[in-house]
């Protein structure tokens, strides 16, 4: 603690900072864990509701899910990286829609096209099956959560040197042998990263089982039901703690994974972009590009049945074109303005935050930063609807009435996406010489002086890229406000929910665009003010 | 000597994890206004010697004083030890101007003050018209004479370079390191320098200390370091050098008599006795092939093993005895190469006696 005690500037700050991050962070999520007290626990195992059905849907989705979301991904990724397709910009931008959006339209989406009054089932084919349960979920979850995969593994093979293949070949291997034995280990890390993060978002998703699971339950919604249902909130802490060691578990494999093989396998070099990749073979680009086109068109499907369902009287009976569900929009505008400004206020509180932080644990050396450091990449793991439940649970208090609801969901938001801008600061300020600051230090500027002048304006990219992840998944996320909203501070992500379960399909749907397009519109701001393009691709490095 | 300006009292320095400490028991005392240098090979502690003066490590014990004060509780950036940064360190999100006038600003000094000194400093360093680019659009030689003024502008008590030229190409290194000599003379600044190369050592400084393993191993000027090691390592560090085992003869207040060859030879020497046997220290620019015209010379007979043309000088690989010795012989031209049978000529004022022989 001598760095501290020689700067009591800097040591005031980070002790700031840890206590913030014990109340906002620690101590929810402690109070959830414990809450149902150790008799809470014994009753609710004992003759509590259906919790082993409820975990053992939460695996087997998860299992199912995440197979074919990376294994999509992964087809996505080899086709835009290495074959000679066409239209590959186009490809990009879409695969990039899903994350920009609710998870659960994805959901809304699939009742729109192939629910009882589908577009697909019962306009044209004429048939109006009964599509909730597990496989529509299944369908569902794959394609909301396969341009995560897609962007991680494509992310480590744009990394892989092609020398590599170029030697194989030159040592005369074919291109399928080249395939097996040369790219596909090479990927291997990319996928099990990719296998992990799309196992969590599986897990933890509520937006799209809460509409579409039907009888299928699965831990977040059964925590969810507890709670509205019966007012349980011992239960639903049970259960969403149940979810935090799933998810936990998850998140401390992929760590341990990135630590120590994703950096070493993959040879980063500096030029490797710039060597063309050895051409596939035509009939493989063909391929890729026919798979490609055809997740494309589900991914056009999902977002025009929207559009499409916005601007018409009455989908799917009356085609006629109309605006008037945006009247609803019009109606609720104060969800979707607080959406917006929560949203940007957390991204950049947060991500300002998790600069400074990282800043004082990777720069400064003192005892517990290790510990710090847990805290700070801990909430990614957390599922939002625990963390929404501690935040209810803790702050929900007859005494903190002063205290504005909508504050509390900015805080949720805030120290619920640390872990982004965090891990961002922290790989940026690796790549930073120490010499920087210490020729700063050497010219008489204190630490905290030396961040502001010379770290944080270097650190420009990492920040930048931590405020649109921030964005995005603070005014996408569902389950981190559900419970904690009131009707002043409610977000859009909650009106929409409301108006799916109310089946106004052009309200909800008019609401989604308008949320999608909001949310794109602050991006293209914020490229246009940092004067950077932000690579899209790093939205999945939560 | 002259009155210190930077004393080193004992200072330690051991990093988590390391099985040695990277300095150990490290005393100076670094005069006023000098050159000095640091000098050792890579891992011998100079650096980390140079920045626990700086504040960036603490040291495990000992102290540092600058002038009359012990500055171990004073953090860096209090220190007023201005540095140079092997990497150069310039802000790179910066112009020139700003990266000079960066460390001013901070001092609350007026503007119309600052940019005077900024201007002075860059025209000094013959930065003029460089003022608004950045540091990525400036050569390497521009790079590191901004790190230069921006150092030099703030007007420390100490200077402190950290192999400020190993990232310049060989030819702008030579012409860099004068124009530091000359910049250092003129402002007469304490300067502190760390290097691993001895010819930059030799040339720059007015004092060289050089390390090993932790150590200073010696204290002295270029000329006493160079010709007068106190061991064989040293001695083989700091160029290259012909290590001669010779029985000795007889010792006399001021100098010993040693066999070298068939011959004795007195050479100067006021150490412990080193025992029946000295280790001699040679180097090959102070033997010369042909016949001995100096009184103080000593000929040995040699065979020529092989030549080595290095452009300065021919290396010639003589085997005088058992022994093979190198001799350095500038202007080969004027004789025809030799070959075969030679003479060695031995200048007995240039032969040194290792006293730290066991080393």
């Amino acid at each position: 603690m001598r760095v501290f005690r020689r700067e009591p500037a800097l040591g005031l700050t980070a002790l700031a900072m840890v206590l913030l991050m014990v109340l906002f962070i620690v101590l929810p999520q402690v109070q959830v864990v414990v809450a149902p007290g150790l008799q809470g626990y014994v009753t609710f195992f004992s003759e509590g509701p259906n919790w082993v059905n409820a975990t053992w849907n939460s695996l087997r989705i998860m299992v199912l899910s995440t197979t074919t979301a990376v294994l999509l991904g992964f087809v996505y990724a080899y086709a835009m990286v290495y074959s000679q397709m066409p239209w590959k910009p186009f490809f990009r931008l879409l695969a990039v829609l899903p994350m920009l959006s609710p998870p659960f339209v994805v959901a809304a989406s699939y009742i729109l096209l192939f629910g009882p009054r589908g577009l697909i089932t019962y306009d044209v084919l004429g048939q109006s099956p009964n599509i909730l349960g597990l496989y529509g979920l299944w369908g569902v979850q794959t394609i909301a959560f396969f341009p995560y995969a897609y962007q991680l593994i494509a992310d480590v093979l744009a990394r892989a040197d092609p020398r590599l293949e170029q030697a194989a070949r030159n040592l005369g291997a074919t291109s399928w042998s080249v395939f097996r034995t040369v790219t596909l280990p090479l990927a291997r890390p990319g996928l099990a990263g990719a296998v992990l993060l799309v196992a969590i978002y599986v897990v933890e998703d509520f937006g799209n089982p809460a509409l579409i699971a039907g009888q299928y339950t699965v831990l977040p919604t059964l925590a969810y039901g507890l709670i509205t249902g019966f007012g349980d909130f011992a239960g639903a802490a049970v259960v969403s703690t149940i979810l935090l060691v799933l998810a936990l578990a998850l998140y401390f494999v992929r760590l341990q994974l990135e630590g120590t093989r994703g950096g070493s396998v993959v040879t980063v070099t500096g030029r490797a972009g710039s060597m063309p990749r050895p051409p596939v073979p035509r009939a493989v680009t063909m391929a890729c590009f026919a798979g490609c086109l055809l997740l494309a068109t589900l991914i056009g499907l999902v977002y025009g049945v929207l559009l499409l369902s916005a601007l018409v009287e009455a989908y799917p009976f009356n085609f006629t074109p109309t605006l008037r569900h945006f009247e609803y929009v019009g109606a609720h505008f104060g969800s979707l303005r607080n959406s917006l400004v929560y949203a940007t206020a957390a991204a950049i509180i947060c991500s300002s935050f998790a600069i400074l932080l990282a800043y004082i644990v990777q720069r400064k050396s003192w005892r517990g930063r290790g510990l710090v450091d847990f805290m700070a990449i801990a909430p990614a793991a957390v599922p939002g609807i625990f963390f929404g439940i501690g935040y209810a649970t803790t702050f929900n208090q007859r005494w903190l009435d002063w205290l504005d609801r909508g504050a509390l969901i900015v805080l949720s938001m805030i120290f619920w996406n640390i872990p982004v801008g965090y891990r961002a600061a922290i790989a940026g300020l690796q790549q930073i010489d120490r010499s920087i600051d210490e020729a700063a230090t050497s010219l008489g500027a204190g630490s905290l002086r030396a961040f502001r002048d010379v770290l944080f304006p270097i650190l420009h990219g990492p920040f930048t890229t931590s405020l649109v992840t921030a964005f995005v998944r603070a005014i996408t996320t569902l389950s981190v406000v559900i419970f904690l909203f009131t009707p002043g501070s409610a977000v859009a992500t909650i009106t929409i929910f409301q108006l799916v379960n109310d089946f106004n399909w052009g309200g909800a749907t008019a609401f989604t665009v308008s949320v999608i397009g909001s949310a794109i519109a602050v991006l293209v701001v914020l490229w246009a003010v940092s004067g950077r393009r932000v690579r899209l691709n790093e939205l999945s490095n939560a | 000597m002259p009155d210190a300006h930077v004393r080193l009292v004992g200072l330690s320095k051991r990093f988590a994890n390391a099985s040695a400490a990277a300095v150990d028991e490290v005393s100076l005392d670094i005069p006023r206004g000098s050159l000095t240098t640091l000098l050792g090979p890579s891992g011998c502690g100079k650096t980390t010697t140079l920045r626990m003066i700086a504040g960036f490590y603490e040291p495990d014990r000992g102290d540092i004083f600058i002038g009359a004060h012990r500055v171990n509780d004073v953090p860096a950036h209090r220190r007023r030890t201005a540095m140079v940064f092997q990497d150069y360190a310039l802000f790179p999100h910066m112009t020139v101007q700003d990266n000079v006038s960066y460390g001013l600003k901070l001092t609350r000094m007026s503007g119309d003050e600052c940019a005077k000194r900024v201007r002075s400093t860059l025209d000094f360093l013959d930065l003029g018209g460089l003022e608004g680019r950045f540091p990525g659009q400036l050569s390497g030689g521009q790079q590191q004479r901004v790190a230069l003024a921006r150092a030099l502008v703030m007007n420390p008590e100490v200077l402190l370079l950290d192999e400020p030229l190993s990232n310049l190409d060989a030819r702008l290194r030579v012409s860099i390191r004068s124009e530091l000599i000359s910049i250092q003379r003129q402002v007469g600044i304490t300067t502190i320098y760390v290097t691993h190369d001895q010819d930059e050592a030799l040339a720059m400084s007015d004092w060289v200390a050089v390390m090993n393993r932790g150590q200073v191993v010696q204290w002295g000027t270029p000329w006493n370091v160079y010709y007068q090691p106190r061991s064989a390592f040293l001695a083989d560090f700091l160029g290259t050098v012909n290590l001669v085992h010779a029985p000795v003869l007889s010792m006399q207040p001021g100098s010993i008599t040693v066999q070298l060859g068939p011959q004795a030879l007195e050479v100067p020497f006021d150490g412990d006795p080193p025992g029946r046997e000295a280790l001699l220290a040679i180097r090959p620019e102070t033997l010369t092939l042909g016949n001995p015209i100096d009184e103080g010379g000593l000929a040995l007979r040699g065979t020529v093993v092989r030549r080595t043309f290095l452009g300065h000088v021919m290396r010639y690989a003589v085997r005088v005895a058992d022994q093979e010795w190198l001799i350095d012989q500038p202007d080969p031209g004027g004789a025809s190469l030799a070959d075969g049978e030679v003479t060695v000529i031995v200048n007995s004022r240039r032969v040194h006696v290792l006293p730290d022989a066991a080393e």
